[in-house]
């Protein structure tokens, strides 16, 4: 599944700079909506055919809070060490932190807010963000605990890399992943414009 | 709220009629729109016209920016995961 989504990356790169027109670059935008929509029903018909994940999930109660809150605290104080090491103002480099992988809203929002510049490092970061946590997470499933798998993630868990939580933790899991994508994402613009006021 | 919709009726699909044998293609159709999906994200990024300029500009910046909140969030959840979600 990595080398898969790997290759696939690399592909599309290279088709997107050097042999797509720009119709075909907009095609390829509609075409991830209607696979991205394909994919979400495959991933719901998984979830449902296993029985037992709505019961487990009900004995989680308020613990289910524990991922997105956790998310959210770590990639904030991450969002302060990054700016630390790479020499940039908080109210910049905890923004760019905060899109939490949703690199089309954060890019925008922050092109918007803080110019140019921090607008392509936050469309960038968060990109990458989302690419490491294609790589990382069945790493992190193997070596840490499958809740944790949904933590690389962030707001992306609910969408784009669903499939491979689906792949390598459970459907309760993915149950999880998906309420923490719809929290974290409910969030990224509020703590992007929230930070960029409040800080130095 | 689409995308929520949509998977909202896959789970209903699967809970009470989906056929069992046909999970293992279910899984294949997964992976085939997840290659897809990763390769549509591919062309949107190398079809920016500044794309490699980018890259070299701000390509290490992004990169501490992508990376340290991954491991703060990774040791983070693990902790707390650890913690209060034992089985």
């Amino acid at each position: 599944m990595v080398l898969v989504a790997v290759i696939s990356l690399i592909l599309g790169v290279v088709c997107g700079q050097f042999f797509f027109t720009e119709q075909m670059i907009q095609a390829c935008s509609s075409l991830a909506d209607g696979t991205l929509y394909l994919l979400m029903f495959a991933v719901g018909i998984s979830v449902g055919l296993n029985k037992q994940v709505f019961r487990r999930l009900r004995e989680y109660h308020i613990k289910i809070l524990i991922i997105p809150i956790g998310i959210v605290a770590a990639t904030i104080a991450g969002g302060f060490l990054a700016s630390l090491l790479c020499g940039l103002p908080f109210r910049e480099g905890v923004p760019v932190a905060c899109g939490l992988g949703w690199y089309s809203l954060s890019g925008v929002l922050l092109t918007n807010l803080a110019g140019a510049k921090v607008g392509a490092l936050a469309f960038l970061s968060n990109l990458m963000r989302e690419i490491l946590s294609f790589l990382s997470i069945p790493f992190v499933a193997k070596h840490f605990n499958h809740y944790t798998a949904i933590a690389p993630a962030a707001a992306t868990s609910e969408d784009t890399t669903l499939p491979m939580l689906m792949k390598y933790t459970s459907e309760e899991v993915v149950l999880m992943a998906v309420f923490n994508g719809v929290l974290c994402s409910a969030l990224v613009p509020v703590l992007i414009r929230f930070f960029f006021e409040v800080l130095p | 709220m689409l995308i929520l919709a949509i998977m909202a009726a896959g789970i209903l699909l699967g809970f009470t009629c989906f056929p069992i044998r046909l999970a293992k293609w279910n899984a294949k159709l997964q992976l085939v729109c997840t290659a897809v999906l990763i390769f549509c994200m591919g062309v949107s990024l190398g079809g920016r016209p500044n794309f490699f300029q980018e890259l070299a500009e701000l390509g290490i910046d992004s990169l501490v920016f992508s990376v340290v909140p991954i491991v703060c969030s990774v040791f983070l959840v693990y902790a707390l995961t650890k913690k209060f979600m034992k089985k």
